[in-house]
């Protein structure tokens, strides 16, 4: 009955690395305090728990001073001995083992090769401890809550997604890279962006564009758009993931530049927004190095079919969903209170279509390069 | 016309209406000789205060013609009375008394010879033996139809005497008549003497085949609900079965009753006022009835407007009528019930456990209660899943026994080897793994073995059983009409699906589950001579319902409580699936013990999940308060659940 892992040799916690400072050293103490809970319950022969910090919409809140979305105090408790949670209270310690592995090796690894790292049958079922990695990646999230550390402290990363290309020279783990010389593909943005992996060294760009996607930024790129406005040129390929959130908050805060956001102009494009601006629901703990509330929404406006005067054949229609979603926006407290935004999003609603940044290559294909973006910057049209 | 009016004898309309005594075809012929005699030798034993052992052998002399020998170990029968019992219909000790016992008209054993003789021409063959020191009668007995009269054939009309000891053995043996002279004894050796008892054979028409309706099917029934009887029984193939008593007290002796006033019509009334010598009404009423105190016959006398002072001569036929009457309105306490030897609920349940494998076994016997002024007695008893051998066996096991088995088929081995498979499991079984019918189980490749390993497992067999009703009147099993029975009735019309069976409407409920009714009563109510169902009289009807209520309701609560351990069996199972991971991860973090870990986070899951326990802990510990079985329930260990990991 008594499982026997076949490895099962651990090396005493006190054997520590001295290389293992500051915050490794934080986390590892957190990671063992959540360990030696359990072994105080379940020697006292109380069933073990963990409280979680709830990731749900109601768990969170708008801090209207700090303008973005903070987590509140709600928990969840997560049991052991609880039919439907049993397996999550597993999944939760082999993610916390894993990760202190990571940390105690000094080696970083993707949530996906996390998923590989922890994933095998348990013995004596024909089980997995995770059956694909969408079992596993909340799971670090949870985690992330618990320990109040983020992920990036738990040595894993999400895969690059994003680029980067402008005026600014940075270092990253040890390589001077000079993102005004990156060609065509431009300078990869690592999911750690902190500063012992990512160093500005120097900075000649005056602001920020963040593009929502690919196909808008090779456009800004190969017309050298942020070299003739001196700014940097960033893209998070729709929902900017963390890296990206986090970079973007480095250098508005860091370097003092200001962030501009030229996003397609339907809902999801100003969830996007929102998302930079003030958090997300989800990684609602980490606001408050991510959210930047000076963010600016550049475009795409509502008002933008009439004023570009483009053709209906650009038009999407809006879905019975992109409706329901558009007014939940709405509803948002910190767009509630602001007019423009209300009129931006009704207009949206009356025209009863979206449009793509790329419906303004219909115009002319440098149409958003050459007229559009530095039309809105001159006259400083944007949404706050 | 008129001279060809004559009477007609008893014999002669029996040999007419075989039918009317259960000898309706070869099958049922052979079943019903044997059951009359069996059902004699236990009467006899019984009465004599002998616990019973019977030898029933069946011999078969071509296709269709077998010699059908029982004997008892009963108190035998004195030489005059040998002719008239098995030679003569309608003779009997039982018919003018009101007392339970299993033959009731006295038709029976006769008719059994009598058929015999018809379909063979051979005579009754009776040994009988009252002591050791006494001679044995031997006699060849023939019915006279025409007169109703037995005719001896050997000894030149009177019989032969076979001295007792050494001297009468050789003379059976020269002679070729079996007599089973010593019980059974220990490693094959002779045990005791038989001191006394009766030997029948009888040749017949007759044709033997297992399954339903069958000698075999009887026996074992009878053996359920007598666990006071061992029973030999060697078939035609030549194998002997031995059921072998659970007990050796016999039930209590069974009190003869006076009618009771409510159970007399008024044609009986009339002959028994005619039967009785002169005297009093009142002297007739408290003299010939049960519960007729002087009060109560003046009571009745009064009501009828009749002097209790009245000579029973002068009682004509509209006194009578005002008298019966009279009867039926006036308040009469209930019979006396001690007349009826229930077999008893712990009995019961040795009996049901003995022959019927099972997990759950629960009985209940009802108070007497009374139809027509006869006191009856229910008892029900029930045995609930079938303790599955075949699903337990290992690979290993299984080879071995193919390779003893000498079986012809591997169904028949199946069938043999297993108890609780059954004739549908078995085929299920050979179905799934693909094998023919007729597959012999001794060529089997270890792939084919593997493979019928496999489906053994597999196969629900319990799925798509429908529950077994066995039914008895005064312990004898009844095999026939069942549809047309009050006790087939009473079961369908029962909601089992409340107790936790599932049921269609208007039929037997489904799944592994065995139910015994039994009534007993001074005076079965039959539907017809052949005695094979019982007539649905509102107050047996409802004594029945409430019976099988009782044990329905047990069984409800056993189910429940076994799916709800065995939730928390899986409950359990699933906790300890993951406590491995959590103590290893644990101790990964913070070097903890991971096996002392383990141990402690056991303990808190077994704790947890104590109700999957319950079945762990009972050995030998009353059952915990919270679930109350009452009396008389039996349950059959099984394995722990649910701690496999």
């Amino acid at each position: 009955m008594a499982k026997k892992r076949p490895v099962r040799k651990t090396k005493p916690a006190k054997k520590l690395s001295k290389s293992i400072v500051g915050k490794d050293r934080q986390t590892l103490q957190a990671l063992r305090q959540v360990a030696d809970t359990v072994v105080k319950t379940a020697t006292r022969s109380r069933p073990p728990h963990l409280d979680i910090p709830s990731r749900s919409l109601r768990n969170v809140r708008y801090n209207k001073s700090k303008r973005f979305i903070e987590m509140g105090k709600g928990t969840n408790r997560r049991e052991l001995f609880n039919l439907s949670q049993a397996k999550a209270y597993m999944q939760t310690m082999l993610v916390a083992s894993g990760c202190k592995q990571l940390i105690e090796q000094q080696k970083t690894t993707s949530i996906r090769g996390l998923y590989y790292l922890l994933k095998h049958t348990i013995e004596g079922t024909k089980e997995e401890t995770f059956d694909d990695q969408s079992d596993c990646d909340p799971v670090i999230e949870d985690l992330e809550v618990l320990l109040s550390a983020l992920r990036e402290e738990l040595h894993v990363y999400a895969s690059n997604r994003g680029t980067l290309v402008g005026n600014l020279v940075l270092n990253d783990s040890g390589d001077q890279i000079d993102c005004s010389r990156m060609g065509s593909g431009g300078y990869s943005i690592p999911s750690i962006v902190e500063d012992d992996v990512v160093e500005f060294v120097r900075c000649d760009a005056e602001f920020v564009l963040h593009v929502e996607k690919d196909t808008v930024w090779r456009r800004f790129n190969e017309d050298k758009f942020w070299k003739e406005y001196n700014c940097i040129l960033t893209h998070g390929q729709g929902q900017p993931p963390r890296g990206v959130r986090r970079l973007l908050y480095r250098l508005h805060n860091e370097l003092g530049l200001p962030v501009y956001c030229l996003l397609d102009n339907d809902p999801w494009g100003y969830y996007i927004y929102s998302v930079i601006k003030q958090g997300s629901i989800n990684l609602a703990y980490e606001s408050k190095r991510m959210a930047i509330p000076d963010a600016r929404f550049l475009g795409l406006r509502s008002k933008d079919y009439q004023r570009c005067e483009l053709t209906p054949s650009v038009q999407i229609a809006l879905s019975d969903n992109d409706i329901k979603r558009a007014k939940q926006i709405a509803e948002y407290p910190w767009f509630k209170h602001k007019r423009a935004w209300q009129k931006e999003i009704e207009l949206m609603l009356k025209n009863g279509f979206k449009l793509e940044v790329e419906a303004l290559i219909s115009k002319d294909i440098s149409y958003v390069t050459e007229v559009y973006v530095p039309e809105r910057l001159e006259e400083g049209d944007y949404l706050d | 016309m008129a001279a060809a009016q004559k009477e007609i004898s008893v014999s002669e309309f029996f040999a007419k209406n075989r039918h009317l005594l259960g000898f309706d075809n070869p099958r049922k012929a052979l079943l019903t000789t044997v059951k009359e005699a069996v059902d004699n030798s236990l009467d006899a034993c019984e009465e004599a205060g002998i616990v019973p052992e019977i030898w029933v052998e069946l011999v078969a002399i071509n296709g269709k013609r077998y010699r059908v020998s029982i004997q008892d170990n009963g108190p035998g029968i004195v030489k005059k009375q040998i002719p008239l019992i098995f030679g003569k219909l309608l003779y009997g000790s039982k018919f003018h008394r009101l007392q339970m016992s299993r033959g009731q008209q006295g038709i029976g054993i006769s008719a059994a010879g009598m058929y015999g003789m018809l379909t063979t021409g051979q005579p009754v063959k009776i040994i009988s033996k009252i002591s050791v020191r006494k001679p044995a009668h031997y006699y060849e007995i023939q019915i006279d139809t025409k007169t109703n009269k037995p005719e001896i054939l050997n000894g030149r009309g009177d019989g032969v005497d076979i001295p007792p000891g050494e001297k009468g053995r050789k003379y059976m043996e020269k002679h070729g008549i079996d007599w089973v002279a010593f019980y059974e004894g220990e490693d094959g050796q002779p045990g005791k003497e038989i001191r006394s008892g009766t030997r029948v054979t009888i040749e017949l028409e007759a044709k033997y085949q297992r399954g339903r309706g069958s000698v075999d099917e009887y026996l074992e029934q009878t053996a359920i609900a007598n666990p006071h009887v061992t029973i030999h029984f060697t078939d035609p193939d030549g194998n002997t079965t031995v059921y072998r008593r659970s007990t050796t007290e016999l039930p209590p002796e069974p009190k003869e009753i006076k009618p009771h006033p409510y159970g007399v019509e008024l044609g009986r009334l009339v002959t028994m006022l005619k039967d009785a010598k002169s005297m009093t009404l009142s002297q007739f009423l408290t003299g010939s009835f049960s519960r007729v105190s002087p009060a109560v016959a003046r009571r009745i006398c009064e009501a009828a407007g009749l002097s209790t002072r009245a000579s029973t001569r002068k009682i004509g036929r509209a006194e009578a009528d005002k008298l019966y009457e009279a009867i039926q309105a006036t308040k009469i306490s209930s019979p006396s019930t001690d007349c009826i030897a229930p077999i008893g609920e712990s009995l019961l349940l040795k009996g049901l456990h003995q022959v019927v494998p099972g997990e759950f076994y629960c009985a209940a016997t009802r108070p007497p209660a009374v139809y027509r002024g006869n006191p009856f007695q229910v008892e029900v008893a029930l045995a609930y899943g079938n303790r599955n051998t075949a699903k337990k066996i290992t690979l290993e096991q299984l080879t071995e026994l193919l390779g003893q088995s000498d079986a012809r088929t591997l169904r028949q081995f199946l069938l043999l080897t297993f108890d609780g498979i059954g004739a549908d499991g078995a085929e299920k079984i050979l179905k799934t793994a693909g094998f023919g019918t007729r597959q012999s189980p001794s060529k089997l490749k270890p792939k084919d073995i593997a493979r019928l390993h496999e489906a053994m497992r597999d196969v629900n067999i319990s799925e798509g059983q429908t529950m077994q009703v066995l039914r008895y009147a005064n312990r004898v099993p009844l095999q026939f009409k069942q549809r047309d029975c009050a006790i087939t009735e009473a079961v369908m019309s029962t909601n089992w699906r409340s107790y936790g069976l599932s049921q269609s409407r208007g039929q037997l409920p489904s799944g592994p589950v065995t139910v015994l009714v039994h009534i007993a009563s001074v005076w079965v109510p039959f539907t017809s001579e052949s005695k094979e169902a019982i007539a649905a009289y509102p107050e047996i009807q409802r004594e029945l319902r409430l019976g099988l209520q009782s044990v329905g309701r047990k069984l409800g609560m056993y189910l429940r409580r076994r799916k709800r351990v065995a939730q928390q069996g899986e409950r359990r199972s699933i906790f300890l699936r993951y406590l491995g991971e959590v103590a290893s991860a644990v101790s990964q973090i913070n070097g903890a013990d991971r096996d002392e870990l383990y141990e402690h986070l056991v303990k808190v899951a077994k704790r947890m999940t104590a109700e999957a326990d319950v079945k762990l802990d009972r050995q030998g510990r009353p059952i915990e308060e919270e679930v109350d079985f009452g009396d008389n329930v039996l349950i059959v260990e099984s394995e722990p659940p649910g701690l496999a990991p």
